[in-house]
């Protein structure tokens, strides 16, 4: 293997990088990931998808140091969390896939301040850092309240909001959204859109529609990346898309039945808004 | 089996200063191979009124009636037999050193002979496209891996109405697909199913009915298009893209499911 000198990347143009990563559970026969490689640039916002066990959470672990490659490297920030998994954490912060298990803290409060509380943050400032983060996910008036007690969408916000307390510079979010309400989803996604930019995002889902407005999408099937496409291209491509049982969103699939293109219409408002264009244009056509 | 909840009234912690009340008097029923739709916000109830469905929890008031008697005079396992549920984290629940093992329990707690049992085991796994599964540990399996062997697990319990809270998190879309499919065979079949979901979209696919909650109370109950039409914005992509069509084009109608729905635009443009 080789050991390019330490920060060789550093001030590179990638904030993370996996080079060959390979991974498998111990005990199992079959590689959770195999020779999986790409980069992700400051404040690009990537997601990722592909069908149950691809690879998508092994891959999340193995981000801060949780698991370590059998072979392959990964870089953040320039650092290898198979070796300083404190450093990168500092960098890099993950919600995991099971709201359940993360809760540790006897109450909400506690939980989300459970994160800084490793870093040394003065006692204000996390007071702050604390409350600000509970009300970006919309949880004011839980502060009290025992995790064990919560509803599972309120858990989950319990746990991005620890996540958003740290502050770091790298979110990786294994299905964010999988216990949310419709209503909480669009919340946490245009709360997330407001950190575009400024920090990177790897949004793990299997909501397809979560990512139309990503700067790419990762493909993990098998423990191979089988694609890391644009989201137009993406969601055009219906051998990509069968292949890795994924299935359009309703308004793209409607688009694309109807005979208009599913990539840029990614709302319920603008498929409305373009077939009314359509056939009032017909209209005064005929 | 016809499922009747009563004026359920449910308060955790009482007396406490978490006291939280969770259902303020919902009644329903869930008729016999009717798939009945169960919707709302986080924190709207709906776990808590699902698990008053096989006695997990036993209502603060009111009552819950099987074919018309109450459910507390019946026997706590046949009970839990003829309603199979499904928990909103059913991964918490799997134990057994394979996932084979874990799925086969409960029809073995039936008294069902070894045969049978495992016909049932691999039906159960089948169906959730989890065959290849079989042998692996519970422990060891991707988040979607663990949701379809504990959905299993209650198939092969072959209960008269399934409950199943929040199913499809978590499930690649394609599996996704295929429990929805799975749930209108079992309706056919003369199963009822009571499918809790935040993803409107798919309860729009299959629900005969749907139920919507809010703080605790039923806030509409009908068919589809009755309740989703009466709050397009809190509905699913078919019915918002109907909507906002309707004012200029009535001639759309209230098509909810997605064929239906496109059917209509085709007609739409058509005309
Ligand atoms: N703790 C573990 N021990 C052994 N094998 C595991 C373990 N966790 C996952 N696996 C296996 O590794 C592979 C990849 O799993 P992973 O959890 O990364 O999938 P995923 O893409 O996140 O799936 P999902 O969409 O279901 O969350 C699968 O074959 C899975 O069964
Ligand atoms: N074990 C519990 N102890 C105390 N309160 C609870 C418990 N479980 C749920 N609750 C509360 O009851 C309400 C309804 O929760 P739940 O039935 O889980 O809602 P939903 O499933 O619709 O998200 C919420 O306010 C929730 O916080
Ligand atoms: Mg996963
Ligand atoms: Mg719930």
């Amino acid at each position: 293997m080789e050991h390019p000198g330490e920060g060789t990347r550093n001030g590179g143009s990638f904030v993370v990088s996996c080079e060959s990563v390979s991974f498998s559970y111990p005990g199992s026969g079959r590689p959770a990931l195999s020779d999986v490689s790409f980069e992700l640039r400051p404040g690009e916002y990537v997601g990722v998808v592909g069908p149950n066990g691809g690879g998508k959470s092994t891959l999340v672990r193995l981000l801060n140091g949780l698991l370590k490659p059998d072979s392959g490297r990964v870089l953040v920030s320039g650092r290898d969390p198979a070796t300083e998994p404190f450093e990168v954490r500092k960098h890099l912060g993950i919600l995991f896939q099971d709201p359940e298990n993360g809760l540790v803290a006897p109450f909400v409060e506690d939980d989300v301040a459970f994160g800084l509380e490793n870093l040394g943050v003065p006692r204000k400032e996390m007071r702050d850092r604390v409350a600000g983060a509970i009300r970006a996910v919309g949880l004011e008036g839980f502060e009290r309240r025992e995790p064990d007690t919560l509803s599972g969408g309120e858990k989950q916000r319990v746990a991005l909001a620890g996540l958003l307390a740290v502050e770091p510079d790298i979110l990786v979010l294994d299905e964010p959204t999988s216990m949310l309400d419709a209503a909480g989803r669009r919340e946490v996604l245009a709360y997330l859109e407001t950190l575009r930019a400024e920090k990177t995002v790897l949004h793990v889902t299997h909501h397809l529609e979560e990512l139309v407005r990503s700067d790419r999408i990762l493909v993990l099937n098998g423990g191979e990346l089988v694609a890391d496409k644009t989201p137009e291209r993406f969601l055009s491509d219906a051998d990509l898309l069968r292949e890795n049982r994924l299935v359009l969103p309703v308004v793209q699939r409607l688009a694309l039945e109807i005979g208009l293109s599913p990539a840029r219409l990614r709302t319920p408002e603008t498929l409305a808004e373009a077939i009314l264009a359509k056939t009032e244009s017909g209209t005064r056509a005929g | 089996m016809r499922l009747e909840l009563r004026d359920v009234r449910y308060v955790y912690a009482p007396g406490t200063p978490f006291e939280v009340e969770a259902l303020r008097g919902v009644s329903l029923v869930v008729e016999p191979g009717e798939v009945l739709g169960i919707v709302g916000g986080t924190g709207s109830g709906k776990s808590t009124l699902v698990q008053h469905m096989n006695l997990l929890l036993t209502p603060t008031g009111g009552e819950v009636l099987v074919d018309g008697v109450d459910a507390t005079t019946l026997k706590k396992s046949e009970l839990r037999r003829r309603v199979g549920l499904v928990f909103q984290f059913p991964e918490s629940a799997l134990f057994a050193p394979t996932v084979e093992e874990d799925v086969a329990f409960a029809p073995r707690q039936l008294g069902l002979d070894e045969e049978e049992v495992q016909e049932r085991v691999l039906e159960s796994l089948r169906a959730l496209e989890a065959g290849e599964l079989a042998a692996r540990s519970p422990f060891a399996l991707s988040g979607g891996e663990k949701r379809r062997a504990a959905i299993a697990g209650v198939l092969a319990m072959k209960p008269e109405v399934l409950v199943l809270d929040e199913p499809t998190a978590g499930l690649d879309p394609a599996t996704r697909e295929d429990l929805l499919a799975l749930i209108l065979g079992l309706r056919n079949a003369g199963i009822s199913v009571v499918l809790v979901s935040h993803d409107l979209d798919e309860v729009a696919e299959v629900a005969d009915r749907v139920c919507a909650l809010q703080e605790g109370r039923v806030r509409a109950i009908g068919t589809p298009a009755e309740v989703f039409y009466r709050e397009p914005a809190q509905a699913p992509a078919t019915v918002r893209v109907a909507s906002l069509l309707r004012e200029s084009k009535p001639e759309i109608g209230a098509p909810v499911r997605f064929a239906e729905t496109l059917d209509a635009l085709r007609a739409l443009q058509g005309a």
